[in-house]
């Protein structure tokens, strides 16, 4: 047991929901006690969604248990008249799966004409992520039938899926690229996908799977039982499209060598732009350029699922320039290919945990310049006043915008690379405030950055200058000091490890070396102010003088 | 009197959260209060995605997560949890709320929360799972765990205690409202701080400001000797005249406020001016909608249907007397309310978080439910929120460009995509 309350990944049941509301004509049914179908609105109101979400909850009531009455036949009953859908999928709640209730023999005597499927998502063996992939696997395997190749060259994309991450835009930016290439989709699932269309997966050359979370077992499945080529690499970034496309081409040709057909040329790069006349992306050039020097010294933290930490540990090294503080991931179970993937990128370990209060304290110890991270890092560092930006699901309203904001391909690779830039704090601004001081900021921010005499920071002013400063609402202000205005005891933020030993050790500064502190540039002055503390407790020099501050600069190089 | 007013009754088949939801607002309402949920993975799920908790972070409820190895356990450890919250949050009592799976398990969570409980941190055990309880029922429970710390009031004691959670600036105009009128005020079930719970005994009057309370009414009459107010509940101009001219009357006062009720009336003319006429249908979801109805009903709306997941007949009795010739459901069926909005179009339909944007991709006007619990819309100074909340979707569908749903909503359903 421990206690939480805040998730990255939802429970098994959300995952069968997500399916059911990716696919054409398939409804979930939940046996479950009211309240389980709250996952129904995070469809209907990030989402958007302008019909109702293929979920139903068949209620279980305290009174029903106490008579042994159970509701899912009329309730399959009644989904079937009024959704008229072609699969029904039935799973357990988390409670009701304890009652070991027969679920079967309830389907079995319903009256209605629909398979129904039931769906074995055990909550406290899987999450989401876990449960939607088995249950699109299974259903892959059930509904493909064996059938000749497409005429034309085809792929499968399997992997965009309800409430995915910039999936959308994801799907625009596959689509273009295929165009560009001549190559025909022939299904996307399980996004928008019928059983039909889930029948037809075998038509196509080859399938492409580029995320890790959703669809790769469903590739692999249709390489192994109908000889359908996977291409299981992720185009995130310029080079790895670089590399994915031409890697596509050369797949699609060996098909079409034994087909007989006339191959695939590669077209000129400027065919994958906007308007067929530009570079296909800005950002090779974009880190050429003089203003992008500076990132060589930012270092990043990047955490989210599989797919995204990994591209975007990638991207941020090996295209932008900058370094990596350290990365990790929620989803335990793939881990160990984040790990494999990230050989040689991490300065330690990868940090595996689903607590997003471990991932706090790690961001609060390293400091980095940015983070690359989930909702919950962004909230997070709004605390710590680090730049964080959102990489990876879970979803959020701000991941359901209007525009066109793809991940994937070249246009992916720029909406990243803006992001960044537009996230991290100041680039040539930054090297004109290291010559010419700071423009008269620093006034301004002596209020919020030079807190007191001690060396510890008070949070609940952290929170309050947070709230100021950004267009939080004040609802959120009100609800964030409320938390912490207990005592002082509770002061800390989650990641209280690091201030608790600061305290202990009772480092404290001069006035003298407080000034100098202060002709520090703002935006790193906290980094400084740790980094004397870091060295002074090293050297057991309890007071801060001035001399402290210059032999811990020489010391440190800053 | 009002037996004879019928109710149909369904199956229950609706979209609702379940009781842990009145977390949001209780645990800002009863300050240094921790709200621990012994739970699931769902239930913290529900919270950050119901409850925003995304956006805070750190309030002061949590959820004690039951994994797989603790369903085999034959007791509950819930120390080492307690030791956490109270490091964290030094709060001065705990709500210890139920939820599914536990009560599959069979927890004595009455036992469970003795065994926490110490002269200085109470933990008090409040049922709010989701088999026994809707959305704001949870509350109920929650007042009904407070009861033993209000302290027994003499019977000569006759003082009007409100029950039900509002916030400061409601519980403020109703304290200077009752005193206004000469109506002596011990307090509100629940104050701020638990040290402030108005005393309750045989003299007392409870008025009821939420409809949801029934219970825990029931019970202060029952073990108190207090008497519970038998009126509207003071939404709109003619629930709140009617609730201080009977919260009057029990204190042996005749209060005549008409002329205040049509002034209020005047103050929203121009709303309900816009709702006269038109097809309001309510679905289940807040059990707020018996005297959401009633206002609407005197506003001049046809009450299409109003539909709540729970009446009773006696604490909703002078609601229901209202709402006489209206079509009333208790445990309505979705799927049939659904039908019926397709035969015959409502003009504003109020229904739930879940169930609100695929309606309006139907055509329809709607409005969240869940405002209506969440926003202070009592007494004489809610009145104007209270028209606004109802007039402004249909303002707002007047306003903006003719909606051609076939073109604007292509391709956002994801199983269209």
């Amino acid at each position: 047991m421990r206690l939480t309350y805040w998730m990255y990944e939802g429970t098994a049941h959300h995952g069968v929901g997500r399916i059911a509301n990716s696919l054409k004509k398939v409804h979930a049914v939940f046996h479950a006690p009211l309240g389980d179908d709250y996952t129904l609105p995070i469809h209907t109101m990030l989402e958007r969604t302008p019909d109702f979400p293929h979920a139903t909850t068949s209620l279980v009531t305290g009174r029903d248990l106490a008579q042994g009455t159970n509701r899912l036949p009329l309730t399959l009953k009644q989904v079937e008249a009024r959704f008229k859908p072609e699969l029904i999928v039935v799973c357990a709640s988390c409670s009701t799966i304890l009652l070991q209730e027969n679920l079967q023999q309830a389907i079995d005597t319903a009256d209605v004409q629909t398979p129904v499927m039931l769906y074995d998502a055990n909550p406290y063996r899987m999450t989401e992520t876990e449960s939607s992939d088995r249950l699109f696997t299974t259903l892959v395997r059930r509904f493909a039938k064996a059938q000749p190749l497409t005429e034309r060259p085809s792929v499968n994309f399997l992997g965009p899926i309800s409430l995915g991450f910039h999936v959308r835009s994801d799907v625009i930016a596959m689509r273009r690229m295929l165009n560009v290439l001549g190559i025909e989709l022939n299904v996307i699932a399980p996004l928008g996908a019928s059983l039909s269309d889930l029948e037809r997966l075998p038509a196509a050359w080859l399938t492409i799977a580029p995320y890790r979370e959703t669809g790769q077992e469903a590739a692999r499945f249709l390489e192994r039982e109908f000889g359908t080529p996977a291409l299981l690499e992720t185009p995130i970034g310029v080079e790895p499209t670089l590399r994915w496309l031409r890697k596509l081409v050369e797949m699609i040709n060996e098909i079409g060598a034994r087909k007989g057909a006339k191959p695939l040329q590669m077209p000129p790069l400027q065919a994958f732009s906007l308007d067929g006349l530009s570079a296909p992306s800005s950002l090779p050039w974009f880190s050429q350029t003089a203003d992008m020097h500076s990132f060589s010294q930012k270092r990043a933290f990047v955490f989210g699922d599989a797919t995204r930490t990994v591209a975007i540990v990638k991207l941020l090294r090996d295209e932008i320039g900058a370094q990596i503080a350290g990365a990790g991931t929620y989803l335990v179970k793939h881990a160990d290919w984040v790990r494999k993937e990230l050989e040689g990128y991490l300065p330690d370990e990868l940090l595996v945990t689903e607590a997003f209060q471990d991932v706090a304290k790690r961001i609060e110890a390293e400091r980095p310049d940015i983070v690359c991270g989930t909702q919950m890092e962004r909230h997070s560092c709004r605390k710590f006043d680090i730049p964080c930006m959102v990489i990876a699901p879970p979803t959020h309203i701000e991941n359901h915008l209007l525009g066109y904001y793809p991940f994937i391909g070249f246009d992916g690779a720029d909406v990243i690379a803006d992001r960044i830039y537009t996230t991290a704090k100041l680039g040539l601004e930054k090297h004109l405030i290291d010559y010419f001081g700071s423009a008269g900021l620093d006034d301004e921010n002596d209020e919020k950055s030079a807190k007191s005499s001690t060396s510890s920071i008070t949070v609940p002013k952290e929170v309050a200058t947070s709230c100021t400063e950004s267009n939080t609402s004040k609802q959120e202000c009100r609800s964030q000091n409320e938390g912490f205005n207990a005592d002082a005891q509770t002061k800390q933020s989650t990641g209280t490890a690091t201030e608790a030993n600061a305290a202990r050790t009772e480092v404290e500064w001069t006035e003298d070396a407080q000034r100098l502190l202060k002709s520090v540039p703002f935006f790193v002055r906290e980094k400084a102010k740790r980094n004397i503390e870091k060295y002074a407790r090293e050297n057991a020099l309890w007071l801060i003088t001035p001399e402290v501050v210059r032999k811990a600069k020489e010391h440190i190089g800053a | 009197m009002q037996n004879d007013h019928t109710i149909i009754r369904e199956d229950n088949a609706i979209h609702s959260f379940c009781g842990l939801a009145s977390v949001g607002w209780l645990y800002q309402k009863i300050r240094n209060s921790f709200f621990l949920i012994l739970g699931t993975h769902t239930c913290a799920h529900f919270l950050q995605y119901a409850l925003g908790v995304m956006i805070f972070a750190k309030p002061r409820f949590a959820v004690a997560m039951l994994e797989e190895a603790d369903l085999s356990k034959d007791y509950v450890n819930l120390k080492p949890i307690l030791e956490e919250i109270k490091a964290d949050h030094h709060p001065s009592v705990i709500f210890l709320f139920s939820s599914c799976t536990p009560e599959v398990m069979k927890v004595d969570f009455e036992q469970l929360a003795r065994s926490l409980s110490t002269p200085e941190l109470p933990v008090l055990f409040a049922p709010a799972s989701g088999l026994e309880f809707a959305f704001s029922q949870s509350e109920d429970s929650v007042l009904q765990a407070l009861l033993p710390f209000c302290p027994i009031a003499e019977p000569s004691d006759k003082r009007v205690v409100f029950l039900g959670s509002v916030n400061d600036a409601i519980a403020d105009d109703f304290r200077r409202e009752a005193e206004a009128l000469g109506i002596p005020v011990a307090g509100f079930l629940p104050e701020n701080h638990l040290r402030d719970l108005p005393p309750i005994g045989a003299g007392t009057i409870v008025a009821p400001l939420q409809p949801y309370l029934a219970k825990v009414a029931m019970r202060i009459s029952r073990e108190r000797g207090a008497k519970v107010l038998s009126s509207l509940f003071p939404f709109g101009p003619d629930g709140t005249r009617q609730f201080w001219e009977d919260l009057a009357k029990e204190f042996g006062m005749a209060v005549n406020l008409r002329e205040r009720e049509a002034a209020a009336w005047e103050r929203i003319r121009k709303h309900t001016e816009l709702l006269k006429g038109r097809r309001v249908f309510i679905t289940a979801d807040s059990l707020i909608e018996l005297p959401l109805a009633r206002f609407l009903k005197s506003a001049g709306a046809e009450i299409a249907e109003v539909s709540s997941v729970y009446i009773n007949k006696k604490f909703h009795a002078k609601e229901l007397e209202c709402l006489r010739g209206v079509r009333i459901v208790e445990q309505p069926n979705f799927h049939r309310q659904v039908s019926d909005m397709q035969v015959q179009p409502p003009d504003l339909v109020i229904t739930s978080l879940m169930t609100a944007n695929p309606l309006i991709g139907k055509g329809i006007t709607v409005k969240w439910s869940m405002e209506f619990v969440l926003m202070p819309l009592h007494g004489w100074s809610g009145t104007v929120s209270l028209a606004e909340l109802l007039t402004r979707p249909l303002l707002r569908k007047a306003h903006l460009p003719e909606f051609d749903a076939s073109v604007w909503t292509m391709n956002a359903m994801p199983s269209s995509a």
